[in-house]
């Protein structure tokens, strides 16, 4: 393995470990105040909640396939964000 | 009845808090574990009857904790569904050839946790293939 091709791997492990338990993280929380786990919330906190837990998986959605086994990651990255982009639009 | 003892075993403490309450909720007693020498610890000790696994600990790995599991006689039955922030290539197959129930990459659904988690659990207790 070459070098820059070992830093860019040892870059996308991080940033997959790094990432992804930080957004399980959230997903856990965010999903346990939805269903009730912590006590009821009213409506207006539901939908925030749902609001923030939506868009936790847009980031996940971007990292799917973006960082695993990735051989360009960065690259990778960038077209997954415009097809999400695209999907928003 | 005694409840299903549920050992996990993750380095990032909110995670372990998260699973808690989740695992908690749906009936389980949960234990934890923070490194594989803790991991190692527990299983002798407690006897879960079932592991969740993150592979990246400090003090060794998932691997390692997966490995002395297996050839413990009185542990090498006991079911592992490994959760990792790791990417999956190459990580999968290593892991399932290490013994693993399944394997999921965080964040993981709920639902689909919980449903391995039961699954594995009649699997071990005889109830169940896990391919059914």
């Amino acid at each position: 393995m070459t070098e820059p091709t070992r830093r860019s791997s040892a870059l996308t492990s991080y940033l997959s470990h790094e990432l992804r338990n930080a957004l399980a993280c959230i997903h856990q929380f965010g999903n346990i105040l939805v269903d009730g786990l912590a006590g009821e919330l009213s409506g207006e906190q539901r939908e925030y909640i749902g609001i923030m837990l939506e868009n936790a998986s847009k980031i996940r959605s971007v990292l799917d396939g973006a960082l695993d086994g990735a051989s360009d990651p960065l690259e990778k990255c960038a077209n997954k964000i415009e097809r999400v982009s695209k999907l928003e639009t | 009845m005694d409840k299903t003892k549920i050992l996990v075993v993750d380095d990032n403490p909110t995670i372990r808090k998260g699973l808690s309450i989740r695992l908690q909720a749906n009936g389980y007693e949960v234990l934890f574990a923070e490194d594989a020498i803790s991991a190692t610890a527990a299983l002798v000790a407690e006897r879960p009857d079932l592991v969740i696994l993150d592979l990246g600990l400090p003090a060794g790995d998932g691997f390692v904790v997966m490995e002395r599991l297996r050839k413990h006689d009185r542990l090498a039955n006991i079911p592992v569904i490994v959760l990792t922030g790791r990417e999956m290539a190459g990580n999968r197959e290593r892991a399932l050839q290490a013994g693993a129930t399944a394997i999921f990459q965080k964040p993981v659904e709920d639902g689909t946790l919980l449903f391995a988690i039961r699954k594995a659990l009649d699997v071990s207790r005889g109830e169940l293939r896990f391919d059914e």
